[in-house]
């Protein structure tokens, strides 16, 4: 045995010790979904959570479960009897008379031993008053059914400072429900959206080129030849095809057809399936890779407002990539990405392509980082995420809570775009105006007259959608259900994961819930 | 096993206090504007929900966890639950009431267990075992049937019983099956009412194929890690482990496949395998988190309680939400199939050409994703024409294999299908081309 292969086998029986610890085993599912840097960010933060209904207790166990750092319940409630029938973080009519948030905290920290909770039984009127900062010290807020003036100022408060955490605000009545998520700005890089990076066939890079120039296609092996990658074929064919005709690609209906029949004829048995593939893929011949357009428009997106931005790195990342597409070599592109798909080719074959984009890929990769901003010191892992992800990348800009609300052009298209949704998201507007504390709930009367008040004169609600929501609403005014409190905790805190982990992408605008039809819309989009 | 006696907690209607269920009162004691006017509000629906209505949970993961507390604060009193697994380190991400403590536990028990300690009044009655267990008599006594399962086989099997289980003569037959689904940011739920709607089977080809690597791939021309791993579980398990069976829930099996696996990955200079997508791709490992579970499992249990309440109208029939790009979700109404095998009533066509074996028909029905069945037996309603099992009889019919289709089955001649995965048998209506 030669020594290399002793040592391969040595290497191979050390791996075997490097079985999964209790706590991956215990996060394995959904560790694959946001892997080890998802998780870091998740236990890194401190979550603040106004109220403690079915409702909050809902969001929090899904969010104490995937393993948060820190969560802290702020609410004065003492627990009523109809608390005790709705939450399962109250321990029955054993919490009635005791402090809500102090009966919930160990009931939600028994699910995770690895996450810290916190009762803080102040009101929160009063540290919005007296302590503003406390808010600033968390990485995200969530409110409840909180009246319209306190989430009004709260908002306003972590607004005005842009390095303030998002907050997500949401109400709930009976079957009806909406929620957003207020935020400046959130820069995702790893939006695990389904586009594909270009294999730049199109432009090969000069190995790729060469590669595919070199080989003798028609005095190979027969079983090399069935066996040349799809992408070899599509870049050999394609220069062929380009001497002949002035160094332009398929360009009308009939050059397409012309250039698939070339590559029908290269065949040298019927069923060499790595020919079928390059014609099914040969569309890539003749689209040409530049810089998508949704990233193109991030280089020329407007300063965001506020001066100081809480996302340096990701915009000093987006500059270095403008840079890099100005570049004439590499040809106005984005970084290649080394992700090969997978297609019919022997394995030397295939993994000989592989090296040629690997190594192309960490080459452009260094011309990037000779790109970018010497004095900022970003982590070389964040660099090779977002080079490899560059083709996905986005930028959400959002609005202030309740701006829409007071926005006429945009409830006017909102109106006509969105009706269901909207009738659903100014019933419950008007509920949470018309709600404060003891007085009886508003009638079905009183709810109209605040949608048509919050609208204002000349803007037509649907009749049939605005009836079924303020009716539903009427119904049920002070209800959290069971069923409803679940659901919104689930779609929560998958936004609340999005959120922190910058994985994935949030809603941006008001989500609408309807449990009676059960559906979920969007409205309020920002333009 | 535990029963239901020794795990009830008292009667129920002792442990109800003032305002327990005021906020779901508030929908009880009023319809709202799209209530169906045979909704009767006030205290007949409340005594229904509370004292009557039996409601079996199939599934204490995920989705079951969820929906066994979702049910409990909704009113549900009497709930039964089955499951058959125990539980897992890797389901404490999710499943609420499970510990580290109750690792290798029965799911079912200690779920039922502990949804009782924290929800007075609630009877939940657990059974440690297999829905194939229990005879029509048992599913008899529901008035509703939730689904949160992950196996494909297990859903077809209750969903086939449900829908064997309607005699046209007594509308008590009917039970509502409500089954959902998730996997990572994704999910579905959807209603069946058997014989009415659109049932499971009706829209199996709607599942994502799985991933099949060819065997030649697998045995010559490997390219990705996953290949290499099932080069270490199909080809070379069999041949160094002789019979002995694959528990891919044993680490020590998942240890040998990765350093098999790992080995023949470098020798093809392959990267990327790793113990966690062994484990992944052995298993196939679905990613699962409570967020996601909870919107699937409330959706079903907001229909449970809307189907047995009437207060307001329950889901036609299919809600999907995929939470990846900001909340997108589609609620629509899945047609019933007429060659359904399950519910339909009609032959499935199948035209074939008239040079076919058997066995090429066999072939062909493994791969066809809207029935889905592993190892088919064929017969005409004269004659058995291939039988996968017992050996003797599969001995006998094996000589039909070769022969051609034609020859056995007149044109438009009718085909039963059976399998042991099938709790039904399939008709199919043969042409030839
Ligand atoms: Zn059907």
């Amino acid at each position: 045995m030669a020594p290399g292969e002793s040592q391969d086998i040595e290497v191979v029986t050390t791996a075997i010790h490097a079985q999964p610890d209790n706590k991956t085993r215990r996060y394995d599912r959904q560790l694959r979904l946001w892997a080890a840097t998802g998780q870091h960010a998740l236990e890194t933060s401190r979550i603040l959570v106004l109220s403690s209904s079915a409702t909050s207790t809902s969001i929090m166990k899904n969010l104490v479960l995937p393993g948060i750092g820190h969560f802290t319940l702020l609410d004065p409630t003492i627990t009523t009897a109809r608390d005790a029938g709705n939450n399962f973080f109250l321990a029955g009519p054993d919490s009635i008379g005791k402090h809500r948030a102090q009966e919930a905290v160990p009931l939600l920290g028994e699910l995770n031993d690895g996450v810290e909770g916190t009762a803080d039984v102040r009101s929160v009127h009063d540290v919005l008053e007296s302590d503003p900062a406390y808010f600033k010290s968390f990485s995200l807020v969530i409110s409840h059914n909180l009246d319209s003036p306190t989430v009004e100022k709260l908002s306003r408060l972590l607004w005005t400072d842009p390095l303030s955490p998002p907050l997500i605000v949401v109400r709930s009545a009976g079957f009806l429900a909406d929620f957003y998520i207020q935020f400046h700005e959130h820069d995702i890089i790893e939006s695990h959206t389904e586009t594909a990076p270009s294999l730049r066939i199109d432009k090969p890079f000069p190995s790729l080129l060469g590669h595919a120039l070199s080989l003798e296609l028609a005095n190979m092996d027969i079983t090399d030849h069935g066996h040349i990658p799809y992408v070899v074929i599509l870049v050999r064919v394609l220069e062929d095809w380009k001497r002949s005709h002035n160094g332009l690609p398929p360009q009308n209906y009939a050059e397409k057809q012309a250039f698939k029949a070339a590559l029908r004829d290269l065949k040298r048995k019927p069923d060499e399936e790595n020919f079928d593939e390059a014609e099914a893929q040969a569309y890539r011949a003749w689209t040409t890779t530049g810089v998508p357009s949704d990233v193109a428009q991030l280089f020329t997106l407007p300063a965001a407002s506020g001066n100081s931005t809480p996302n340096s790195t990701f915009h000093t990342l987006l500059h270095a990539l403008q840079k890099f597409t100005e570049l004439d070599d590499p040809p106005h592109v984005l970084p290649l990405s080394s992700t090969l798909p997978d297609m019919k080719a022997d394995t030397s074959s295939y993994v000989h392509l592989q090296t040629l984009y690997k190594t192309r890929a960490d080459e452009e990769r260094a011309i990037f980082f000779d790109l970018l901003d010497k004095n900022a010191d970003i982590d070389e892992g964040v660099v090779e995420t977002f080079v490899k992800n560059a083709h996905a990348i986005r930028v959400l800009r959002g609005r202030r809570w309740g701006e829409f609300d007071a926005d006429k052009e945009a409830i006017a298209s909102a109106v006509v775009g969105y009706p269901r949704e909207s009738a659903s998201h100014f019933a419950l507007s008007a509920l949470s105006n018309l709600t404060s504390g003891s007085t009886a709930p508003p009638t079905a009367d009183a709810l109209l007259a605040e949608v048509q008040r919050i609208v204002g004169p000349g803007i037509e609600l649907p009749e049939k959608e605005l009836t079924d929501a303020i009716g539903e609403l009427a119904r049920a005014p002070t209800s959290d259900l069971p069923n409803v409190a679940a659901f919104l905790g689930g779609l929560v805190a998958q936004e609340a994961i999005k959120i922190i982990t910058k994985q994935y992408v949030p809603i941006n605008g008001y989500c609408v819930v309807d449990l009676v039809d059960t559906w979920t819309g969007v409205v309020g989009t920002p333009a | 096993m535990a029963t239901a006696e020794v795990l009830t907690n008292g009667n129920s209607t002792l442990c109800d206090w003032h305002d327990r269920y005021y906020h779901v009162d508030q929908i009880l004691d009023r319809p709202g504007p799209r209530t169906d006017p045979s909704f009767m509000a006030g205290d007949g629906v409340k005594e229904f929900l509370r004292n009557q209505c039996k409601i079996l949970v199939i599934g204490a993961g995920g989705l079951g966890c969820e929906i066994l507390a979702n049910l409990a604060l909704s009113g549900f009193k009497d709930i039964h639950v089955i499951d058959m697994d125990t539980i897992d380190i890797s389901n404490l991400n999710r499943q609420f009431l499970f510990r580290p403590k109750d690792v290798g536990q029965p799911k079912a028990i200690v779920a039922a267990e502990y949804i009782m300690k924290r929800v007075p009044g609630v009877k939940v009655s657990p059974y440690y075992g297999k829905i194939q267990d229990k005879d029509d008599a048992y599913y008899m006594q529901f008035n509703l049937v939730i689904c949160g399962l992950d196996s494909v086989e297990a859903r077809r099997w209750i969903n086939a019983t449900l829908v064997n289980l309607v005699d046209p003569e007594n509308p008590e037959s009917l039970k509502p099956l409500i089954d959902g689904g998730t996997e990572g940011f994704k999910g579905q739920a959807r209603v069946i009412l058997p014989t009415v709607s659109s049932c499971y089977e009706c829209s199996l080809d709607m599942l994502n194929k799985p991933t099949a690597f060819p065997i030649c791939t697998i045995a010559n021309t490997p390219r990705l890690p996953e290949h290499c791993i099932e080069w270490a579980s199909v080809l070379e398990w069999p041949r160094v482990q002789g019979d002995k069976k694959m528990d891919t829930d044993d680490p020590e099996h998942i240890n040998w496949l990765y350093t098999v696996a790992s080995a023949r990955a470098k020798e093809f200079k392959i990267e990327g395998v790793t113990w966690s997508l062994t484990q992944g791709v052995v298993k196939n490992i679905i990613p699962a988190i409570a967020s996601t579970n909870a919107i699937i499992a409330a959706s079903c249990c907001n229909e449970a309680f809307k189907i047995a309440t009437s207060s307001a109208a329950y889901l036609n029939n299919y809600f999907m939400l995929i939470g990846t790009d900001g909340v997108y979700s589609y609620t629509f109404e899945h047609e019933k199939r007429d060659d359904c095998p399950v519910c339909g009533g009609e032959s499935l066509d199948i035209s074939v050409p008239r040079t076919w074996t058997v066995e090429r028909l066999i072939e062909m029905l493994v791969e066809k994703q809207d029935i889905q069945i592993k190892k088919p037996s064929l017969s005409t309603a004269s004659s058995q024409i291939y039988f996968q099992a017992p050996p003797q009889l599969e001995e006998a019919t094996r000589p039909n294999l070769e022969k051609q289709v034609f020859d056995l089955v007149p044109d438009g001649g009718e085909i039963t299908v059976t399998a042991s995965t099938l709790p039904f048998s399939l008709f199919l209506r043969i042409t030839y081309s």
